[in-house]
């Protein structure tokens, strides 16, 4: 299951296509076609965080007269300044924090709840997992002005908790939902025999069940994550002092200051990008190869 | 292991303790409860009553509703971001995802620096759409941005436009701008499906002398259908709950002529840009959008499960 | 019965773990407002990022003044603020004092009963003119609800180099206006930088060209008393009048938004911007090469008064929060900002025209603005009067302006939205 990429590999370089000569030439043309269409979208996809990275180095009356163009010289006053004014160090300090414990209690409270859904048999058992699979659908942020005042009577305004409990249960519905997906296909067999060695519920939740999930849990946090980090409506409302702002407020505050100075704009831009973007090409394989496993149930 | 009928997953029916049932189940029903259903069923009371600013006034019934579905011009207004919003999942579901599957299938087949290539498709899906709606206006800036400027230096001067200062353009540039953003999501998905599907049926219909593409849209093609059922679904909540990316191109009013007002602005400009009684106005339209979005989702949903059963 | 236990333990434990796991937050989330002691902190919200710096400065002088407080500007993003306010008033994290939009806006803050009435509490009110309170009354109950802070007029700002160049001088009539613009289009240069994408700038540049078309005061009085609606040819001609000069603005103007016109004027790519005064400030930070002068718009042909009106109105006033646990204090506080000590530094620092009567500008370009403000002056129609119920005339000014700029409806047409939507709220005094 967790091998599906390598056999393919295997396969297409085996000599069993028929005809190896003039096959050969359409597909080594062919291979340099799609070869082609690939780099084109990758300009696509990448071109405008080039012009971005260009940009953060050139003087703002620069870009003014001339949009695109090379910087005249590598300087690095743009980033000083946007670093300066951003207090971009303290937003990142925050979102990470806001971010993981967030994550980690969605996945935590989702897993132990999907297992007992998929796994348990009893009364009700049917009705609770629709209630969590059809706030895959609600949209949570029309409940935003309730969660305020019930936030301003429990004294979380301007609370990082607050902000990780909010965002923890609006994961919850899709957490739920792929988990359940995940096990209804895992076999019970390893379940049955630590049963048999006498394991205990918790105790086979955490030893037992917990690895097997991993690819389901990959896939969870993978997905909570980008929105979470990314989210600006909720702490745009719930949050009050600067030094508790994440990283996406901080830049529209950010953004709104310097609207008409574009080079710091771009230096900004690329402080807040170049962390994830590191953070991510290092996860890449794992997130591939949980989605992998995750959908080849 | 993958095909035939699945041996039924649960076992021991009714001998775990209740203890252990509520352990498990209670932290996210209480989370979940507590910051999701309740705030909404208090946003549906809410919408019964006529509010002064942050205070509570009196019982106002179906008032809300009312004045939300016929004041001039909100009234109108409602039906016209609808629109906007079909057409935005429409237009993502064509773009977004067919341009997923293709990139996916292109991959797929060419395993070469595929690594490589996922990241930098998937790229940027990290940003915030904020900041993506932010970064895509001065690209596209008539005066300064280095689009309308690549193109007037390679001759296409009538191609450059105020593309989002242009009722025509803005809404395919609103759709271009989100798919720009999300198509990891759609290829990373078909991807791990296609990496699903055994290879042996493909090899047997290449025996049966198929053509590729044949092969591609009678063998693999049906296989892929889960995963597009998948896509529909998190497209469509995606494409009516759209808020921070058209806010942060077109303003809360949806750009020219409201040419990208949907349903999450108009929702935010009743709650945070309207009047003395934005809380009971703006509780009856969430209401509303609510009961659309939730009733359209389920339907989708049962249709495309329907779907799979039948294959 | 054992399950039952150890299932609630493993329930506490999670939530614990959870609340744990990101504590660091968790206490001292209180926004530094203390009631007890001599020691007293004044948290004043604000909608000015740029400000941040003056304000210190000029609060340090109430500082020096009065020992033991402390008071510390806290500015959020003006799009935002609206909402961050409405909700942060009426809860003790929230302001002391907060910076309070005018007319139409602040009536939800009125109604909620979030600030404190200071008809009673300022004196110094009742000697500030009753058009620059109406920015700060309450329409239900007539009281007025904060200090006026600045006033702000309208304009079209020039680059002085750029019309020294082009042999060039603020224009006197209509006619000098046009074939300056005309001039100015054929030498190469974007005779105005007019934002067009951000709606909320249209119904200001209406006004700049099109007060004296419709009449300014006159014409208001007339709406009001409901003898005149924005129907009637003279506010329709004001929008035609405006519109008219879209040929002189960018090319592809429809996509112009607030930050690009400033940046084409900055950049010296374009003569000329129509806006508020406050944009000197903004523009000297930018380009502090920059040569600025100011002008208004001269009366077209065929307009209802034959001076050259200059738009103005309240920008916002300083208020008292409700749940202030420091209300005396923070009353004290407003109280200083009424006075002509605050008047001065307000525009010294901020290079603003400042609320409190009798205060001078000493800058030349803002001694000038309120002098010819003065003069002829002229409304800020849609914000101001009708702007206390929904949906108000200045959200539909700002679509209707923009349909008709960019050739989705006629002047008629984008007339007749303002009126069809004011109409269904709107009482006519009588």
């Amino acid at each position: 299951m967790t091998s599906t990429l390598t056999p393919q590999r295997r396969t297409r370089s085996s000599p069993a296509a028929p005809g190896p000569r003039t096959a050969q030439a359409g597909t080594g043309l062919r291979r340099a076609g799609v070869q082609l269409l690939l780099w084109l979208y990758a300009a696509l996809a990448f071109g405008p965080l080039v012009l971005v990275l260009i940009g953060s180095f050139r003087d703002n009356a620069d870009i003014l007269r001339q949009p695109v163009g090379l910087p005249t010289s590598l300087g690095l006053d743009n980033y000083q300044r946007a670093w300066e004014t951003a207090s971009l160090g303290t937003y990142f300090v925050n979102s990470v924090l806001v971010t993981v414990a967030s994550v980690t209690l969605c996945v935590t409270v989702s897993a132990m709840a999907a297992y007992a859904l998929s796994r348990w048999r009893f009364r009700g058992r049917a009705l609770l997992a629709a209630l969590f699979i059809s706030g895959l659908m609600i949209p949570a942020k029309l409940g935003l002005l309730p969660v305020f005042y019930m936030y301003q009577s429990l004294g979380l305004i301007d609370s990082r908790v607050g902000l990780v409990l909010l965002y923890a249960a609006s994961g919850i519905p899709f957490s739920i939902f792929v988990i359940m997906g995940f096990m209804r296909g895992l076999p019970t067999e390893l379940e049955e025999a630590a049963k048999l060695d006498g394991a205990n519920e918790g105790r086979m939740f955490v030893s037992v069940v917990l690895p097997l999930m991993r690819p389901a849990l990959a896939v969870v946090t993978v997905f909570q994550f980008a929105p979470t980090w990314n989210d600006f409506f909720y702490p745009l409302v719930l949050m009050r002092s600067d030094d508790k702002y994440t990283v996406p407020v901080g830049l529209t505050r950010f953004f709104g200051e310097f609207a008409a100075d574009r080079a710091t704009l771009f230096a900004g831009l690329v402080i807040a990008l170049v962390p994830l973007a590191i953070v991510f090409a290092f996860a890449t394989k794992h997130i591939i190869s949980g989605l992998t496993a995750g959908m080849s149930r | 292991m993958t095909s035939g009928p699945r041996r039924p997953a649960r076992y021991r029916a009714g001998r775990t303790g209740l203890g252990w049932i509520a352990g498990f189940t209670l932290p996210a029903l209480l989370l979940y409860s507590l910051l999701i259903v309740v705030p909404l069923v208090t946003a549906f009371y809410y919408g019964f009553f006529h509010w002064e600013g942050t205070q509570r006034a009196g019982f106002a019934g179906l008032g809300n509703y009312q004045e939300v579905l016929t004041r001039y011009p909100l009234g109108d207004e409602i039906p016209v971001a609808l629109w906007h919003n079909v057409l935005f999942f429409v237009g993502t579901m064509a773009i977004q995802n067919t341009v997923g599957l293709g990139l996916a299938v292109l991959l797929y087949r060419n395993p070469r620096c595929k690594r490589f290539f996922q990241t930098v498709f998937s790229l940027p899906y990290l940003i915030s759409p904020l900041i993506v709606g932010y970064l895509w206006s001065l690209l596209l800036s008539p005066s300064f941005g280095p689009v309308n400027y690549v193109l007037q230096s390679v001759g296409l001067d009538s191609w450059a436009r105020p593309w989002l200062g242009d009722p025509d353009t803005a809404l395919p540039v609103l759709i271009l701008v989100n798919a720009w953003q999300w198509i990891g999501g759609p290829m990373l998905i078909f991807l791990a499906a296609l990496g699903g599907i055994p290879r042996e049926l493909e090899e047997a219909a290449a025996l049966d002398g198929a053509s590729s593409a044949r092969a591609f849209w009678s063998v693999r093609f049906p296989l892929l259908m889960p995963a597009v059922g998948v896509i529909t679904v998190l497209t469509f909540i995606g494409c009516f709950n759209i808020f921070d990316l058209v806010y942060a191109l077109g303003g809360s009013d949806g750009g020219p002529g409201g040419a990208m007002d949907v349903l999450g602005l108009l929702y935010y400009r009743t709650a945070f840009e309207g009047g003395t009684n934005a809380i009971g106005e703006s509780s009856a339209l969430a209401m509303m959008i609510f009961v659309l979005i939730f009733g359209v989702a389920i339907v989708l949903e049962r249709l495309l499960r329907r779907r799979e059963v039948a294959s | 019965m054992i399950g039952r236990r150890s299932g609630v333990l493993a329930l506490l434990g999670t939530l614990t773990l959870g609340l744990v796991a990101c504590s660091p937050s968790a206490s001292e989330g209180d926004s530094g407002t203390s009631g007890d002691g001599d020691e007293v902190t004044l948290e004043v919200w604000g909608w000015r990022q740029e400000d941040v710096a003056a304000y210190e400065k000029i609060f340090q002088l109430y500082e020096d003044a009065n020992p033991g407080v402390t008071v510390e500007y806290v500015p959020y993003k003006a799009d935002e603020y609206d909402t961050i306010l409405r909700t942060g008033l009426g809860d003790a994290s929230g302001p002391d004092v907060a910076q309070l939009r005018s007319y139409g806006l602040l009536q939800p803050l009125v109604a909620s009963e979030s600030l404190v009435p200071l008809d009673d509490e300022v004196e110094a009110l009742a000697d500030f003119p009753d058009e620059l309170m109406d920015g700060a009354r309450g329409v239900a109950d007539g009281q007025l609800y904060g200090v006026p802070f600045a006033l702000q007029t309208l304009h079209v700002i020039y680059n002085k180099a750029l019309f020294d160049e082009h042999g060039l001088t603020p224009p006197q009539t209509w006619d000098d206006m046009i074939a300056a613009f005309t001039a100015l289009k054929t030498a190469g240069v974007t005779p105005l930088a007019a934002t067009v994408a951000d709606t909320w700038m249209l119904p200001i540049q209406h006004e700049i060209f099109g007060a004296s078309t419709y009449g300014g005061y006159d014409y208001l009085d007339q709406l009001l008393a409901g003898t005149a609606d924005f129907t009637g040819q003279p506010w329709v001609d004001s929008m035609t009048a405006w519109q008219g000069t879209s040929e002189f603005w960018a090319p592809q103007f429809q996509g112009v938004t607030y930050a690009d016109a400033q940046a084409l004027f900055t950049s010296g790519q374009a003569a000329m911007f129509p806006g508020g005064i406050w944009e000197l400030a903004v523009f000297a930070q930018a380009n502090p090469d920059l040569e600025l002068g100011i002008f208004n718009v001269p009366p077209p042909p065929g307009a209802a008064v034959q001076e050259t009106l200059v738009p103005g109105y309240v920008d916002g006033s300083f208020g008292v929060s409700a749940a202030s646990p420091d209300q005396e204090a923070a009353l004290d506080l407003v109280r200083w900002m009424a006075s002509e000590e605050f008047g001065q530094a307000f525009t010294d620092e901020l290079r603003q025209i400042s609320a409190v009567p009798g205060v001078e500008p000493a800058d030349e370009l803002l001694a000038q603005a309120l002098e010819a403000h003065l003069a002829n002056p002229s409304p800020y129609v849609t914000y101001a009067y009708f702007s206390s119920d929904q949906p108000t005339a200045w959200d539909l000014a700002s679509e209707s302006l923009s349909d008709f700029v960019l050739g989705g409806a006629t002047a008629e047409e984008a007339a007749g939205h303002i009126q069809q939507g004011v109409s269904q709220w709107f009482e006519p005094q009588s």
